[in-house]
C-alpha cells in the first residue's frame, strides 16, 4: 500500500500531500473484515439483517445480539469492531432521547443520521481520537399519522396537533448508512462489512427504487441476501439476526422488533433452498466442462 | 408625572415625602414550582384477588375554574402498571415523559426484562424525594397500581415529599378524606382485598367516585378507570358517572343564596 | 523498539484496520492463571486456580462477589479488575436503591463494556489489562459472561480464560451437550474438570489454589435465589475432593445423591 511507510499514516486526522485521511481508510478495513450487515427499506417498512460469524462453539446460541434499538421506531445494525459498535448504538439512543425531551416528538431516522453522521465525523478531526471501525446502518420507520406529542394528556384539537397537512404525504420508511469518516446517505438497499459487493449486487436486482416491495417479501429478501453473500465465507458458521419495522398497521405497528421466530425461520428455509438450487446449477455447469 | 407603573396610585412624593417601596423588593428566589397551578384531584385504587383496579376524574382546574375536562391522569407504563396522579397537571406530564424515556430505555434489550409496579413506585419515590430534597418539589401525590415482583397485586403511594404509603385501598387528595373510609369498609385489610372480585372492586371504586363528585367541587362526572391484571391493562379513559341522584342536595342547608 | 509504527498506542490503526495496543492487552489476559465459567439451566459456576508470588505469600484473589446475585473471575492484571469489579458493584447496588431490582446481568456487562471500549478510543488511556468472567442469576434464568480489553462482551454457555486456557475450552466444547441438564454438585465438578486439564504438569489441585463460586436458582419455581457463594481455603475441600485423583467413582455417586 502506498500510504504505508510515508508518515502519513500514523496519527488520526493528519491529511496526507494528495489530501487522504489514511486513518480513517484503516478503520474502514476494520469494517470490511466484520461480518455482513444489510438493511432494505420496502415500501410499508424496514429490515435490518446481519450476519453473525459463530466464533466459538462455547457462545450461548441465540444470544448477543447484534442488532440495537435507538428508540420505539428505530434500530442500528452494524459491521465492524463489535464494541464500537455498541458505542455507536449508546450514542444515537442519547441523541434519540436529547431529542425527544427537546421536541416531545420521536426522532426521524434522517434527523439521527445526521446527528450521528456528525458524531462519527468529530471522530476524524483530533490525533487524541481515532475513527470508528464501523460502517453502520440504520433504519426506521417515521409515524404517517397525527400522534400525540410526549406527556400530551388531553386529546388536543379536533385538527391534530399540527404541524401535518391533509393533502401532503408525511412519514414513511427511512434507511441510512453511516461510514467511519461521517458521510452518510439514504439508501433504498445497503450493504457493509466482508460480503458487502455480493451483497449490493443482490440488492441491485430487487429495483428498491420502484418501491413495490412489502415488507414480508423483504425479509425474505435479506435473509437470502446474507445467506448468498456468506456462501464467499462457507468454511465458518454464522447466526443470521433479523429486526423489522413495520408501518402503523402493519405487523409491528411502527416499532423495532426481532422478526417473529416462525418468519425468520421460513425466510430461512427458502434462503438455503435458494443456495442449494444454486449450487446444482454450478454443478452442472461443472460437470458440463467437464464433458467438454 | 411619575410614568412608572409602580408609582400609579402612589401617594406623590412632592406631598408626602419619599415613597418607601422596599416591600417591592424581590430578592427572594423564584418560587414558581412552589405551588401547584392546574391541578387535577383525587385518584382512587382498590386491590383485588387478581389485581388492581384505579380510578380518577377528567378534571384540570385552573385554581377553582374547571380549565380542562379531558385530562387523562391514569398513565400507562410497558403495558405492566398505571399510574394515577394527582396534584399539578404539568409536573404530571413531566413524570408521564420520564415514564416513557424509562419505558423505551427498559426496551432496548429484547430480551423481556421489566419493571414490574414496585420497581416503578421506588423509582418514582426516589424522583420525588430527590426533587423535594432540592427544594424543588414535583407537586404531585400519585398511585402506583400494577403486579409485583411475585406477580401479586401492588398498589402504593409516593408524594411530593417522597413519603411512600401502602395499602389495600388508596385514595390522594379530596378522596383521601372522602373515599378512604369507604373503600376501607369494602377492604379493612388485605385478606379481604385477596377475595374481593373484580365486579366487587369495581363496583366500590365507582361508587366512591360517585360519593367525590357529589361533594368535591373540584371534580367532574367524566373520569378514566383501568383494571390492572397479569392479563394485562383494561384502561377505559371515557367513562360517565351513572345512576346521579341529587335529592339529597335539597337537605343541603347554609351556602349559596339559600340561607335556610 | 516496536515491533512496528502502528502499535505505539490505542487510537492508531494498523493499515489492516487492526488496533495492535487492544491485541496487546488481550495478551496480558493469557498470562493470568486460568478461570473457567459454565452454566446449566439452573445454575453458573466460576472456577479458578490461584497463583501465588512466593511459597510463603498468599494467594491471589481470583473471584469476587458483586451482588447477591452474581460474581466474576478474573485473569490478567488484578488491579484493572478491581477497578471493574467496584464499578460494577456501584451499578449494582444503584439498581437495587433506586429500583428495588437486582441489576439484570447483561446490562451490567455491557455497562463495563462501554468503559473499556472508550479506553480503546481515546490517546492517553490504556486498554484494560483483564479478561473477566462473569456469572449469575437474574429474571431469566443463570448467565455467563465473557468480557475482553477490547470492550467485547460475550455470553456464553461456557468459557476459560487464561493461561493455557485452550485445554479447559477443548474438555468444555467436548461435554457442552451435558452442561444444561446438570445439578449443581455435577456442574463444579465439569468446571473443576476443565480445570484441571488446563494446569501445569506437576500441579494439582488443592485447597490453597483453588476458588469456586456458585450461583443458582431456587429449583420449585421460588422466587428466591441461591445466591453467590465463594469457596475458598477449608470451605472449597469439598469440591476439591470431588475431582482429587482416585476420587472419581466417589465423585459420581455423589453426583447421583444430588440430582
Amino acid at each position: 500500500m502506498t500510504s504505508i511507510g510515508t508518515g502519513y499514516d500514523l496519527s488520526n486526522s493528519v491529511f496526507s500531500p494528495d489530501g487522504r485521511n489514511f486513518q480513517v481508510e484503516y478503520a474502514v478495513k476494520a469494517v470490511e473484515n466484520g461480518g455482513t450487515s444489510i438493511g432494505i427499506r420496502c415500501k410499508d417498512g424496514v429490515v435490518l439483517a446481519v450476519e453473525k460469524v459463530i466464533s466459538s462453539k462455547l457462545l450461548k446460541p441465540g444470544a448477543n445480539k447484534r442488532i440495537a434499538t435507538i428508540d420505539r421506531h428505530m434500530g442500528a445494525v452494524s459491521s465492524g469492531l463489535v464494541p464500537d459498535g455498541r458505542h455507536f448504538t449508546s450514542r444515537a439512543r442519547d441523541e434519540a432521547q436529547n431529542w425527544r425531551s427537546t421536541w416531545k416528538t420521536p426522532i426521524t431516522v434522517k434527523d439521527l443520521a445526521s446527528r450521528m453522521g456528525g458524531y462519527l465525523q468529530m471522530y476524524t478531526l483530533y490525533s487524541s481520537v481515532r475513527p470508528f471501525g464501523i460502517t453502520a446502518i440504520v433504519g426506521g420507520w417515521d409515524s404517517e399519522l397525527e400522534s400525540p406529542v410526549d406527556g400530551q394528556v388531553g386529546s388536543g384539537p379536533s385538527i391534530g396537533s399540527g404541524g401535518k397537512v391533509d393533502s401532503k404525504k408525511h412519514g414513511g420508511p427511512g434507511l441510512y448508512m453511516i461510514e467511519p469518516s461521517g458521510i452518510y446517505w439514504g439508501y433504498y438497499g445497503a450493504a457493509t462489512g466482508k460480503g458487502r459487493q455480493t451483497a449490493k449486487a443482490e440488492l441491485e436486482k430487487l429495483d428498491l427504487a420502484a418501491g413495490n416491495l412489502s415488507l414480508f417479501d423483504g425479509v425474505k429478501e435479506a435473509a437470502r441476501i446474507i445467506y448468498v453473500a456468506h456462501a464467499d465465507n462457507k468454511d465458518k458458521e454464522f447466526e443470521l439476526e433479523m429486526t423489522w419495522i413495520s408501518n402503523m398497521d402493519g405487523p409491528t405497528k411502527g416499532r423495532h422488533e426481532e422478526v417473529p421466530k416462525d418468519i425468520l425461520e421460513e425466510a430461512e428455509k427458502l434462503a438455503k433452498k435458494h443456495l442449494e438450487g444454486e449450487d446444482d446449477e454450478e454443478e452442472t455447469k461443472d460437470d458440463d466442462k467437464m464433458e467438454e | 408625572m411619575n410614568h412608572l407603573p409602580q408609582a400609579w396610585g402612589r401617594p406623590r412624593d412632592d406631598v408626602y415625602g419619599p415613597y418607601d417601596g422596599s416591600y417591592l423588593q424581590n430578592d427572594g428566589p423564584n418560587q414558581h414550582s412552589q405551588s401547584p397551578i392546574v391541578t387535577g384531584t383525587s385518584v382512587l385504587a382498590l386491590k383485588f384477588k387478581d389485581g388492581v383496579v384505579i380510578a380518577a376524574d377528567n378534571l384540570a382546574s385552573y385554581g377553582s375554574l374547571a380549565r380542562f375536562t379531558d385530562v387523562k391522569r391514569l398513565r400507562k407504563f410497558a403495558e405492566t402498571s398505571v399510574v394515577g396522579f394527582g396534584g399539578d397537571v404539568s409536573d404530571m406530564q413531566y413524570l408521564d415523559r420520564l415514564l416513557n424515556s424509562l419505558d423505551i430505555e427498559e426496551a432496548y434489550g429484547s430480551t423481556g426484562h421489566t419493571l414490574n409496579a414496585q420497581n416503578l413506585h421506588t423509582y418514582l419515590a426516589k424522583v420525588l424525594y430527590k426533587r423535594r430534597s432540592n427544594f424543588n418539589p414535583l407537586w404531585n401525590q400519585l398511585l402506583v397500581a400494577g403486579l409485583d415482583g411475585e406477580g401479586k397485586p401492588f398498589l402504593a403511594s409516593a408524594d411530593l415529599l417522597g413519603t411512600t404509603f401502602s395499602s389495600p385501598s388508596l385514595a390522594t387528595g379530596f378522596g383521601a378524606h372522602l373515599a378512604q373510609p369507604l373503600l376501607r369498609k369494602v377492604a379493612p385489610d388485605e385478606e379481604t382485598a385477596s377475595k374481593l372480585s373484580l365486579e366487587q372492586a369495581v363496583e366500590a371504586v365507582k361508587a366512591s367516585m360517585k360519593v367525590l363528585f357529589y361533594r368535591d367541587a373540584r371534580s367532574i362526572d367524566k373520569y378514566s378507570i383501568a383494571v390492572v391484571t397479569k392479563e394485562g391493562i383494561d384502561l377505559k379513559q371515557d367513562e360517565k358517572l351513572e345512576n346521579q341522584s341529587w335529592a339529597f342536595a335539597e337537605q343541603i342547608r347554609g351556602y349559596g343564596t339559600q340561607v335556610n | 523498539m516496536f515491533r512496528n509504527n502502528y502499535d505505539n498506542d490505542s487510537v492508531t490503526f494498523s493499515p489492516q484496520g487492526r488496533i495492535f495496543q487492544v491485541e496487546y492487552a488481550s495478551e496480558a489476559v493469557k498470562q493470568g492463571s486460568v478461570v473457567v465459567g459454565l452454566v446449566s439451566k439452573t445454575h453458573a459456576v466460576l472456577v479458578a486456580v490461584k497463583r501465588n508470588a512466593e511459597e510463603l505469600s498468599s494467594y491471589q484473589k481470583k473471584i469476587i462477589t458483586i451482588d447477591e446475585h452474581l460474581g466474576l473471575s478474573l485473569a490478567g492484571l488484578a488491579s484493572d479488575a478491581r477497578v471493574l469489579s467496584n464499578f460494577m458493584k456501584q451499578q449494582s447496588l444503584s439498581s437495587r436503591l433506586i429500583y428495588g431490582r437486582a441489576i439484570p446481568l447483561s446490562r451490567l456487562v455491557d455497562s463495563i463494556g462501554d468503559r473499556a471500549q472508550t479506553n480503546t478510543q481515546h490517546y492517553g488511556k490504556r486498554p484494560y489489562g483483564v479478561g473477566l468472567l462473569v456469572a449469575g442469576v437474574d429474571e431469566l434464568g443463570p448467565h455467563l459472561f465473557e468480557f475482553q480489553p477490547s470492550g467485547m462482551t460475550q455470553e456464553m454457555a461456557a468459557s476459560a480464560i487464561g493461561a493455557r486456557s485452550q485445554m479447559a475450552r477443548t474438555y468444555l466444547e467436548r461435554n457442552l451437550e451435558k452442561f444444561a441438564d446438570c445439578g449443581r454438585q455435577e456442574l463444579v465438578v465439569h468446571g473443576l474438570k476443565a480445570l484441571k486439564e488446563s494446569l501445569a504438569q506437576d500441579k494439582e489441585l488443592t485447597v490453597e489454589n483453588c476458588s469456586v463460586g456458585v450461583v443458582g436458582i431456587r429449583p420449585d419455581g421460588a422466587k428466591t435465589i441461591e445466591g453467590f457463594k465463594l469457596f475458598d481455603g477449608q470451605d472449597v475441600k469439598q469440591w476439591v475432593d470431588l475431582v482429587a485423583e482416585g476420587a472419581e467413582e466417589t465423585a459420581e455417586e455423589g453426583m447421583e445423591v444430588d440430582t
